[in-house]
């Protein structure tokens, strides 16, 4: 995102750049048009003064010629002298009007003009008046001299007049070219600062340029990779994308979507119509519904529905789509339909299993019952008979009858413990109480409670460590030390008096090897030890299993349950119990309680 | 209208089973007790006696609870809505000890729980027991540790 964000940024940069750039580029056009501008006219000029030049030279030779024609003619009396004369004088018309016009925006010259035609007006009738004279012969006179004198000082005043004139002009050129050759000096260096900008400007472009370039090729090779995962990833979970330009009204498929549907990707337009023909017949009226919503509400909430490949696959569909706006303020619903054929099966597989379980749920329930009920029944009038038997007609029996009576006693007592042990086991659930923090000490006191008329007998010590508080269900593991302790009594040397010892310690879990799945840290440690006569160590899995016995039953009393009741316990709370033995010392039951 | 003869107790047991019948009315028989035994082979045949109009009421009534056509239960319920029977006492009379059983009788009413024993000369002690009970004190004092008849 950081990285998007600085593209576009940098999309800002460059537009300020490029402007800029823009900009600089106009402002020389426009200085490069002045230049050029100044130029011509500054040229325009130069040229203006040559012509004034020009003219004005002209004007000067024409008079000097006629002057000169006329001197010739007065020498010689060669008429031939005088023959340009009369060319002349259109020409110094000519000329004159020629410098009026090129004058005729400058005041100063136009009036130098006026004086010069005056001047040339008179220098011309002195001119005509001497020639006049000098045809008549008249040369000699001192009126043809005075008039020649005068004539030369006209002369003479013309081409200072002339002069002038051009050293106005000069001046006025002067002045023109210091005043354009500044700006133009200036102006190469001007446009070479411009071009140096310029370059430099889009020097920046191209760098900038080509790192977003870089930033966005990385981009899209990321966006490739991802589009790649996606795909296999919507290809192995089983589910297709598709996109309604809400705009313009059209849908946009993925080409997992086609296979989904067990199609070649994008081998029809992706329409509604088109997608309609999959749903399954019995859906479609629902399906079209939902759409019709989807149009008006703009999101689709988990739509199920069946679709029919066209080998005749049946599939379900689940659809979920939601409003997405994108930067450009275009509105599209982009949409995911997964295949939950696998789910929906496994589904129906479960619920099978459940109400299997549940059944065997039922049918334990049921045997439960029978086992508590009805087979508790006979027995306890078998007992109760023999009771009767006993105290009314022992006399009359022989011996042997006596000691069978005495052998049925004996069973009967066996099977009513084999009922009430196997009924305790099977009520030894988990869902029967909840867990409650329980003090363990006044647990293990109200087991040696009930054991007590044993341990008396017996002559036992049982030696308990304080314990803390434990989050149990109480009753459970009550019997669970009544089990042990019962089991230790029972299992004990004939002629020792049992020493029992409770003792307490913390376990970590790391130190449990057995444990699989790891939940809890650390365990509540319980040892119940005794001196009895233990067993191989070879047994210590084996006696936890229902109904397994190490010892015949003449041996010692038991019905193989009680050890199986404190592991379904311990199961329940999500514990261990494990035993250890040496033949004829005694054996060592632990049992682990998680710390919450 | 209760019976008053103050030497003898007049005890009704209802029970489908023939054999218990028999051991309850034997044990009553060697107790030196003098009581009037009555015994009922269902709920339906104890209910139509006592819901007689001369019916005598028994001081103490023995139910069990797993009876065909009406169970002791029901009986039980049916008793306890009727002020006739309010000086009775209702001891339940049953082969399971199950934890519902117990807390349905308690809740609706009876007085005490006993579990059939399996030995004869246990039975005439429990039935002794309860004979001598007084009723009116245990009654007052009720509560649900001590309904379960433990020996």
């Amino acid at each position: 995102m950081k990285r998007l964000k600085s593209i576009y940024n940098s999309e800002r940069f460059l537009r300020i750049l490029f402007g800029s750039a823009l900009f600089v580029v106009l402002c020389m056009g426009g200085l490069a048009y002045k230049y050029i501008r100044d130029l011509s006219e500054s040229f325009k000029m130069v040229q203006h003064t040559y012509e004034i030049h020009i003219e004005l030279e002209k004007l000067t030779t024409l008079l000097k010629d006629a002057e000169s024609g006329k001197r010739g003619f007065i020498i010689s009396k060669d008429t031939t002298f005088l023959s340009p004369l009369l060319n002349n004088r259109e020409e110094l018309a000519e000329t004159l009007k020629n410098v009026k016009t090129l004058t005729i925006d400058n005041p100063e010259q136009s009036a130098n003009v006026v004086v010069l035609e005056k001047k040339i007006d008179e220098s011309m009738a002195i001119f005509d008046l001497t020639l006049a004279m000098a045809k008549d012969s008249l040369a000699h006179t001192q009126e043809f001299r005075n008039a020649f004198t005068r004539g030369r000082f006209t002369m003479n005043s013309i081409r200072n007049k002339v002069n002038e004139m051009t050293r106005h002009e000069n001046e006025l050129l002067k002045e023109r070219r210091d005043e354009s050759s500044e700006s133009l000096s200036n102006a190469p260096l001007m446009v070479y600062y411009t071009l140096i900008i310029s370059l430099v400007i889009l020097l920046i472009t191209y760098a900038q340029l080509s790192r977003s370039l870089k930033v966005l090729r990385n981009k899209n090779e990321q966006l490739e990779t991802f589009v790649e995962s996606t795909n296999q990833s919507a290809m192995i979970s089983k589910y297709g994308n598709w996109v309604w330009h809400i705009e313009d009204q059209i849908f946009e498929f993925s080409d997992t979507l086609y296979r989904l549907l067990g199609e070649a990707p994008q081998s029809f337009e992706p329409t509604i119509e088109n997608f309609l023909k999959y749903v399954h017949p019995e859906d479609r009226e629902r399906f079209m519904e939902e759409v019709d919503q989807m149009y008006v509400s703009q999101e689709l909430n988990n739509l199920h529905y069946r679709i029919i490949q066209k080998d005749g696959t049946r599939k379900h569909f689940k659809a979920f789509a939601k409003l997405f706006k994108d930067s450009h303020g275009h509105h599209r619903l982009i949409g995911t339909t997964t295949d939950i054929t696998d789910e929906k099966e496994n589904y129906r597989i479960l619920e099978e299993k459940n109400v299997e379980l549940e059944r065997n749920n039922e049918e334990l329930a049921s045997f439960n019952y029978v086992a508590s009920h009805d087979l508790q029944e006979p027995l306890r009038k078998i007992q109760t008979f023999i009771s009767r038997l006993e105290g009314k007609e022992l006399d009359n029996l022989s011996d042997n009858g006596k000691l069978y009576i005495d052998r049925i006693k004996t069973s009967a007592s066996r099977m009513r413990s084999l009922i009430d042990d196997l009924l305790q086991y099977s009520r030894t659930n988990r869902s029967e109480t909840s867990m409650e923090l329980s003090n363990i000490n006044e647990l293990i006191d109200t087991a040696k409670h009930d054991l007590a008329e044993v341990i008396e007998e017996k002559k036992a010590v049982i030696s308990v460590d304080i314990l803390p508080e434990m989050k149990v269900i109480p009753f459970q593991i009550k019997q669970l030390f009544l089990n042990l302790i019962s089991n230790s009594l029972k299992y004990s040397k004939e002629d020792v008096p049992p020493v029992i010892t409770i003792t307490y310690s913390k376990t970590k879990v790391s130190q449990m090897p057995w444990v699989k799945s790891v939940r809890h840290k650390s365990y509540h440690t319980i040892t119940v030890s005794d001196n009895g006569i233990g067993f191989d160590p070879s047994y210590a899995e084996k006696i936890f299993v229902l109904f397994n016995r190490l010892h015949s039953k003449g041996t010692y009393s038991g019905t193989g349950i009680g050890l199986s009741i404190c592991k379904k316990i311990m199961t329940n709370h999500n514990g261990f119990i494990q035993a250890e033995g040496t033949l004829n010392e005694g054996a060592t039951f632990t049992v682990y309680l998680p710390i919450y | 209208m209760i019976y008053m003869n103050k030497d003898i107790t007049y005890v009704v047991l209802a029970d489908d089973d023939e054999d218990d019948r028999l051991f309850f009315t034997e044990a009553f028989e060697e107790l030196k007790i003098t009581t009037k035994v009555e015994t009922y082979e269902d709920g339906v045949a104890l209910m139509d006696a006592l819901s007689a109009d001369d019916a005598l009421i028994p001081n103490i009534l023995f139910l069990d609870l797993n009876m065909p056509k009406k169970s002791g239960l029901e009986c039980l319920k049916e008793i306890k809505k009727s002020k006739r029977f309010q000086d009775m006492a209702v001891a339940i009379y049953s082969t399971s000890a199950s934890e519902e059983d117990i807390e349905n009788t308690f809740v609706n009413g009876a007085n005490i729980y006993i579990k059939k024993p399996s030995d004869f000369n246990t039975l005439k002690k429990i039935l002794s027991d309860v004979v001598t009970v007084n009723w009116q004190y245990h009654t007052s004092g009720l509560n649900r540790d001590n309904f379960l008849l433990r020996l």
